[in-house]
């Protein structure tokens, strides 16, 4: 990184028979320059630090304090006095703590294993390999669902898994005998949670795919037809290995994406249903901390079920620039400031 | 106006862009800074147009220093290879976009204006947008937003690389006129040695960061201080015999296996009695004649007005020009005749003429 | 073509048919039972327009506020954040792209990781943010925070599309005598427009869309409310659920995004693509 260090090293050393005034003016102009720079980051940073610098530090005092809706404004939680790790004794005794991990580790893999990866990845190489309209349509479909507002998309879920008569589902499935016409929401809340969840994840992973499939040389594919290989052995000889990287990014950000993410499960099921049925990680630190769901709001304790998430998100955030060669993508600016 | 540049340098951490730069250029002067890429000549050219700041030395404008200065109070103009237009404004509006930046009145501007667009011959297309113009009218159009502040120095770099062979030719004729017309100091930055050559008033050599030789084209020419500027002023290049010069019976002889060759006094004296020497001849000093020097033919390339031919010399080879009327044939055993007048020579390990360093 | 070759080059076709079938029908009910007195799987039990009377009169009763109210909110936190992110962002994405200054780097990396932040940590923390600012159940915090959320994404875009824009361009127009200010507004600005118009894109279907956010800081469906919590507050209502208002709700709050989707479809699908490389 010695391209970096010229942030450092100041201007010219001053020669013995340098005019005067140079050196003030050198640094007249690099406070000026630097003033320039910060001016325009002043709005970014402001926002910045109000919506995540701040938030940050509150949370972090609050992971050590058992501040919540019944003593808020009496106890005196920024003082080191009141902190402890309670909170954490609280989480790991808690009885539904390992359903709660178990059904945030089998959401997520099951997610990601079947949609963001398989899915994904069938659709892209689906719809490089037929007509470019054709293909560019289906694609387009598949983009819907993370552009429809979160709460019109899990109302359709919701009234195709309703029970008869107005389910969808089951005006094909009770005539089939296959259900019995109850909501299928009730009878299989993961099934529709990772399908629902999954065809939006799977659009990301479908468009970046298809650009990469899209990238790799024709030469490529037309010399492994050339050679006889079916379009099995194409794909897994050539396609895949040409889009490693893509896959590997792909998986990492949406495991990351899907351990954070709350939302549809939010609209969908809430958790339920039942105690807990659904109800993931970092949705639980909602509930204790946002939802007065169960007549409390408890910050403190949240905070501490949402800290973890903070832990295993910065993790893999730095594993992930290492491995994407952060560095990369930073070039050095090609004007000196004045 | 003057421009002086002393010790300067340019550093990114271990990354050396330009290294210990020395050089003036007089009033009205026309300099080219030529060399391979990644010599340094850009990043030269730019820390006198003020983008890159030195990391040592200084840059003077007659006498002043500059290196603080912002590049618009510097009152230069620039052209770029890319012709760097912006694409989103017409031709008029690039060409009086630094006038605008002055607040000139409109009048003033479109008079201007006007005045460039027709020394540069696009006054018709003042209302294009760049990707309407083909890269010989960018060109003139980036030269007219250069010229139209009424510059103190004309900065330009590699301004025809990207066109073709023709318009570049034409190019070349009028920006060289245009100079010496508006007598507007200057500085040329290009890789191509025939630009150099015929359109400077003195050329800079760089390599590797580093200031090789300054001097006019024809001095540049018949006496290159370096084997890398002999090597890279010239085409087709000059070829380079290891020999060893020795005096018998009061003549100089260049020697090595299979060649032998009698050097003018004054050349071989300085060179003589140092072992091993590296003699340079340029093709067109040598030729096809009746004594000398015996080679076998390799190859022959005809050039149109010359034929370029590779001979073998034991297991050295050269180039010659010679007449393609003479109608040589590969595998054809000529003899040379070398014209020793012109030779040059270099030591091997500093790689530095022994005739022109002082 | 034999047979054989038809039913290869088929198959394609009809996994894909299969795979959008949910979408595809997704979206036909909502049409559907928008017009429809109710809706039976697919089937509609009859033909109205009633429930698009929701433009004329408030629906779900006297007490909450009318569509209109509603949409004008909406628009808003949407209009305002597009513009605010999309300003921002392009200042704050040409520094960390064209400027040389301390700490860009730490900026950069810093961008990176508060994308990957989870967002249930920074709501806890910004509901006491907002508390002390005193726009706790406000438009404007609502809108502020998106604006927030919005940035790093913003910023690492804006930054992608000023890398790829000639530094020539630039030196040339310093050297004419812009300030960096002048060269960022008119000259570099005009060259990444279509940057500028997939953020905004971006950012305004995310800002229309919003439910989570103004969940979190506003209550309940009241004058603050915006379309997704007030469709929310009476899709999932105790009482019966009226369907056909909802889903003429839903539609009408569909209509601007579907439009936007249509006219940006190609845009955004690339801009998707480019993310990679962006490292968004």
């Amino acid at each position: 990184m010695n391209r970096t260090s010229r942030l450092e090293r100041g201007g010219t050393p001053p020669l013995s028979h340098a005019p005067s005034g140079e050196e003030t003016s050198s640094i007249g102009a690099r406070m000026r320059s630097r003033l320039e720079a910060y001016g325009f980051l002043s709005p970014a940073v402001l926002l910045v630090t109000l919506f995540f610098f701040i938030p940050v530090i509150i949370i972090f005092i609050l992971i050590l304090s058992d501040l919540k809706s019944a003593n808020f404004g009496t106890l005196q939680w920024w003082l080191p006095v009141n902190w402890s790790l309670e909170n954490y004794a609280k989480i790991f005794g808690n009885k539904f703590f390992p359903k709660i991990l178990g059904n945030t580790f089998f959401y997520v893999a099951v997610t990601l294993t079947l949609f963001i990866f398989s899915s994904a990845l069938l659709i892209a190489v689906l719809t490089t390999h037929i007509n470019r309209r054709a293909g560019f349509f289906f694609r387009v479909l598949w983009l819907l669902p993370r552009l429809t507002p979160s709460v019109i998309y899990i109302m359709m879920w919701q009234r195709m898994a309703s029970r008869a008569p107005h389910g969808i589902l089951n005006q094909l499935l009770v005539p089939l005998g296959i259900s019995t016409g109850g909501d299928l929401i009730q009878a299989a809340p993961w099934l529709f949670v990772i399908i629902a969840n999954g065809m939006i994840g799977a659009s990301f992973g479908m468009v970046i795919f298809t650009s990469a499939i899209e990238a790799i040389p024709k030469d490529f594919m037309m010399a492994s037809k050339v050679d006889g290989a079916s379009t099995w052995q194409t794909i897994r000889h050539v396609i895949l290995p040409s889009i490693k990287w893509p896959i590997l990014f792909v998986i990492t950000y949406q495991t990351l994406s899907l351990l954070t993410s709350f939302e549809q499960i939010m609209l969908l099921t809430d958790g339920g249903p039942g105690l807990y049925k659904t109800e993931v990680w970092a949705l639980t630190a909602y509930h204790r901390a946002l939802s007065n769901y169960f007549g409390n709001n408890q910050w403190g304790y949240g905070s501490a079920w949402a800290v973890i998430l903070v832990i295993i998100g910065v993790a893999a955030a730095s594993i992930y620039m290492r491995v994407f060669k952060f560095d990369e993508l930073v070039q050095e600016p090609k004007i000196d400031l004045l | 106006m003057k421009v002086k540049l002393e010790n300067l340098s340019k550093r990114w951490g271990k990354v050396v862009g330009a290294d210990c730069i020395n050089l003036d250029i007089g009033d009205g002067e026309f300099v080219a800074f030529l060399g391979p890429s990644g010599c340094g000549k850009t990043t030269t050219l730019l820390m006198v147009a003020g983008i890159y700041k030195p990391t040592e030395g200084y840059i003077r404008f007659d006498d002043r220093v500059v290196n603080y200065l912002a590049p618009k109070d510097r009152n230069i103009g620039m052209v770029f290879q890319s012709y760097a237009l912006y694409p989103h404004m017409t031709a008029f509006q690039n060409i009086s976009y630094p006038l605008k930046l002055q607040k000139t009145p409109k009048e003033e501007m479109k008079k201007r204006a006007q005045k460039v667009a027709d020394m540069m011959d696009i006054g018709h297309l003042m209302d294009r947008k760049p990707a309407q113009l083909s890269g010989g009218q960018q060109q003139r159009v980036a030269l007219g937003r250069a010229l139209i502040k009424e510059p103190q120095l004309l900065l330009f770099d590699e301004p025809l690389s990207n066109l073709d062979a023709r318009l570049r030719l034409t190019m070349r004729a009028e920006i060289k006129r245009l100079q010496v017309d508006l007598g507007v100091t200057s500085v040329y930055v290009t890789h191509d040695q025939v630009e150099a050559m015929t359109m400077a008033d003195r050329v800079a050599v760089m390599k590797e960061g580093k200031l090789q030789a300054y001097s006019p084209p024809d001095e540049l020419y018949d006496q290159p201080r370096t084997l890398f500027v002999a090597g890279f002023v010239g085409s087709p290049p000059m070829n380079f015999l290891d020999v060893e010069v020795v005096r018998e019976n009061g003549d100089y002889h260049a020697r090595r296996k299979g060649f032998d060759a009698v050097v003018p006094s004054d050349r071989g004296e300085k060179a003589a009695g140092k072992g091993n020497v590296i003699l340079g001849i340029r093709p067109e000093n040598i030729t096809i004649a009746n004594v000398g020097v015996s080679g076998e033919i390799y190859v022959v390339e005809p050039l149109g007005r010359d034929d370029l031919i590779t001979v073998h010399i034991g297991e050295a080879s050269v180039h010659v020009l010679s007449d393609p009327t003479l109608g040589l044939r590969m595998g054809q055993t000529v003899t040379l005749g070398f014209n020793t007048h012109k030779v040059q020579f270099f030591d091997p390990q500093t790689e530095k003429s022994l005739l022109w360093m002082d | 073509m034999t047979l054989k070759q038809k039913i290869g080059a088929a198959i394609p076709y009809v996994i894909l048919v299969i795979t959008v079938l949910p979408i595809v029908v997704g979206y036909f009910w909502l049409v559907l039972s928008s017009f429809s007195v109710s809706t039976e799987g697919l089937r509609s039990t009859g033909f109205t327009l009633s429930n698009w009377s929701f433009l004329r009169e408030p629906p779900f009763g006297r007490g909450y506020p009318s569509i209109w109210r509603v949409t004008f909110n909406t628009f808003v936190v949407a209009i305002s954040m597009t513009l605010t992110v999309v300003i921002v962002s392009s200042l704050a994405g040409y520094a960390l792209s064209r400027l040389n200054f301390p700490g860009r780097k730490s900026f950069l990396s810093l961008t990176l990781l508060l994308h990957a932040f989870p967002s249930v940590t920074l709501l806890i923390g910004i509901y006491f943010v907002l508390r002390a600012l005193g726009l706790y159940n406000t438009l404007l915090g609502v809108g502020m925070v998106m604006i927030g959320f919005e940035l790093p994404f913003g910023i690492w875009l804006m930054k992608g599309f000023f890398d790829n824009v000639s530094w020539d361009m630039e030196r040339a127009a310093l050297i004419d005598g812009a300030s960096r200010f002048r060269v960022w507004g008119e000259i570099i600005l005009p060259t990444v427009k279509p940057g500028l118009a997939a953020l905004a894109i971006f950012a305004f279907i995310s800002g229309w869309n919003a439910w989570l956010i103004p969940r979190t800081f506003t209550i309940g469906a009241g004058q603050q409310a915006t379309l997704s919590v007030f469709l929310n507050n009476f899709r999932s209502d105790t009482v019966a659920v009226q369907w056909g208002t909802v889903t003429a709700v839903g539609l009408f709050q569909l209509v601007p995004v579907a439009i936007f989707f249509i006219f940006t479809q190609d845009l955004l699908l690339s801009i998707y693509a480019g993310g990679a490389k962006g490292g968004t």
